[in-house]
């Protein structure tokens, strides 16, 4: 199959995938018990003003019409007004991004950082002092929850030694240093998790790609063992390992949501939480499909990256 | 004896091989057990939780819910509470204790229930390939869209906080994954030989996924259930910590953090000593899991 046909078909099966997704949540956010116009108007409304209030939010409609309504809407990329703030459901999402995607970033970075070159020495110094403790650390890091990191972090660099801010975020606008002084606790506590699992992914990667025949080969050509090493090794290494990143993205989006609620961080997370408790119908949509849109794509450029970088494979999938 | 009987009895197929791979797992786990100090280390600390949780009821120290203690007292031994007490005066240990309970039998329930639903409908996809394979991984494909604890918090939203319904929103992640993976190990022994000889005496396919192939997918199934038990407990626990979890009021781990958390600078220990439950718990759970895919030769890529 020639790249732009395999290009095209994942394209369209992607938003196959979106498309599923939306209907999924448009029919399970109406599952949870509890009527948005209820909760607006308090516990002791009247049921004409309840009524009158479903009416305006075109909850009363049968639910077809709305299903068809909302999809006609956000086929235009429209995601509708939040029911709560009347502002627009981007608007919310875009309102909150930033403190999100801040962390995701930073986390992912710190993640990276550590585990390449862990995962690396670890599997060039397999069995050893190096890999031993390399192995510790990154046990370590995959067993403990990301936002009780994140506790520890606040009691350590926010109390016991206040050098940090412990709450709250300062937008990038306002300054780098501030900015990264409220970002870098909860990335930590993001980050660390997910780059012990990487860590083990690259060691393990590692250590297959290093008992390959071609890398026996180059070095018993007599190429200096570090370029066979970064030449040859790390690139096939690397695949594997950019295809798991890819995949735990969610594990990473969990991280995020719980970690901006131990920081006071008005993020993606909370608003979703706090959309769900309200029933904000159309903000908990707007969310769900604007995370699952990146998710999906993000996999999707990783597959091609994956595809890219290892000539071995054909487009038409990796299975 | 049936005919059918007699053939399988007179054929050599997989019903032998696969006791002989099964046994062969057997002595093979008993035998990094043996020696694996990662497998030892792991296995103790697991089966020490376990009992622990299982006997809370005896062995706890007090009522986890008896207000009656000084509040937040700081962990001593000479008080007769070595975790210190929480803000409504409640013994920490004993919350720990009762809280293992919950947090893990939903974390094992909750894989359990992710790799029975997705073991099946992974090895149906695979065996039969097609349009049911299609329809099937198409569907899983669009689970593998939602981040985890986005169907985690809709399900306990749309059906409630409680024991079950919480076991299911973590386990119902898991359904993807082991479904994936059982696809890919049918697809590799759909072709084998034991399979086309239990199909060429007359086996019908259920018995043939059931019988022959599942057992021949065993090794990286358990190397990956062990794996995503370590998952589901630090997921029960951030989906407790959120508050989200069985019911605000039972002590689970996360419950007992989130709680913790509005008292870090006074009380440090409500937060950080059931997180260090959940560490070596998952800790112990991982050390094993490793010492298991080593054991039963499992490439580490082949489970994510």
């Amino acid at each position: 199959m020639g790249m732009k046909r395999y290009l095209a078909k994942r394209v369209a099966h992607s938003f196959v995938v979106i498309y599923v997704v939306a209907t999924t949540v448009f029919f399970a956010v109406r599952a949870i018990p509890g009527d948005p116009a209820r909760m607006m108007l308090g516990g002791d409304a009247s049921a004409e003003a309840i009524s009158a209030l479903r009416q305006e939010m075109g909850l009363n409609q049968p639910m077809y019409v709305q299903y068809f309504r909302w999809m006609a809407q956000i086929a235009t990329g429209d995601l509708g007004n939040s029911i709560f703030t009347d502002q627009t459901v981007l608007a919310r999402l875009a309102g909150v991004a930033e403190p999100t995607l801040s962390i995701a970033a930073i986390g992912m970075t710190i993640a990276l950082l550590i585990a390449l070159p862990a995962g690396i020495v670890s599997a060039v110094h397999q069995n050893q002092i190096e890999d031993y403790v390399a192995t510790v650390v990154s046990f370590l890091g995959i067993s403990m929850p990301g936002f009780w990191i994140g506790i520890i972090l606040l009691i350590t660099f926010a109390d016991l030694w206040p050098v940090l801010p412990a709450f709250g975020y300062v937008s990038i606008g306002e300054g780098i240093v501030p900015w990264f002084q409220h970002v870098i606790l909860p990335a930590l506590a993001v980050g660390l998790p997910y780059g012990g699992i990487l860590m083990r992914m690259t060691r393990s990667s590692m250590l297959e790609v290093l008992n390959e025949d071609y890398m026996r080969t180059a070095r018993a050509k007599g190429l200096n063992s570090r370029l066979v090493l970064f030449k040859h090794g790390l690139q096939n290494a690397l695949i594997p390992v950019v295809t798991i990143a890819g995949i735990l993205l969610g594990v990473l989006v969990a991280g995020v949501v719980a970690v901006e609620i131990v920081f006071g961080i008005q993020g993606l997370g909370r608003l979703l939480i706090r959309s769900i408790e309200r029933r904000d119908f159309p903000v908990i949509q707007g969310a769900v499909i604007v995370i699952s849109f990146v998710f999906v794509f993000m996999n999707l450029f990783v597959d091609m990256l994956y595809t890219a970088i290892n000539p071995k494979i054909a487009y038409g999938g990796r299975e | 004896m049936s005919t059918r009987d007699r053939l399988l009895n007179a054929v050599d197929l997989s019903g032998r091989r696969v006791f002989g791979i099964r046994t062969d797992l057997v002595e093979r786990f008993a035998r990094v057990l043996g020696r694996d100090l990662r497998a030892q280390v792991g296995f103790t600390i697991v089966v020490l939780f376990l009992l622990a949780a299982v006997f809370a009821p005896e062995f706890a120290p007090y009522d986890p819910m008896a207000q009656e203690y000084g509040i937040l007292q700081s962990p001593s031994l000479s008080s007769g509470h070595p975790f210190g007490t929480d803000s409504f005066g409640r013994d920490m240990l004993s919350r720990l204790m009762f809280g293992a309970r919950i947090s893990l039998a939903v974390g094992l329930g909750a894989v359990t229930f992710g790799a029975a639903v997705g073991i099946v409908v992974g090895m149906v996809a695979g065996y039969y390939g097609g349009w049911i394979d299609d329809l099937l991984m198409r569907t899983i494909d669009v689970m593998w869209a939602f981040p985890w604890l986005l169907i985690a918090i809709m399900l306990v939203a749309i059906f409630g906080q409680g024991f079950w319904n919480v076991l299911f929103a973590v386990g119902f992640a898991y359904i993807d994954d082991f479904a994936r993976l059982a696809r890919g190990e049918v697809l590799a022994i759909r072709e084998e030989e034991f399979t086309m000889a239990a199909k060429s005496i007359g086996l019908v396919d259920r018995e043939i996924i059931f019988e022959e192939v599942f057992p021949n997918t065993v090794a990286p199934l358990i190397v990956q259930f062990t794996v995503f038990s370590a998952r589901a407990i630090l997921a029960e626990s951030t989906l407790s910590f959120l508050g989200l979890g069985v019911k605000p009021t039972t002590p689970t781990w996360g419950a007992l953090l989130g709680q913790g958390r509005g008292f870090i600078t006074q009380a440090w220990w409500i937060s950080i000593i059931p997180g260090i439950a959940i560490m070596i718990t998952v800790l112990g759970i991982n050390l094993f899991g490793d010492a298991l895919r080593d054991a039963f030769d499992v490439k580490e890529a082949d489970e994510t």
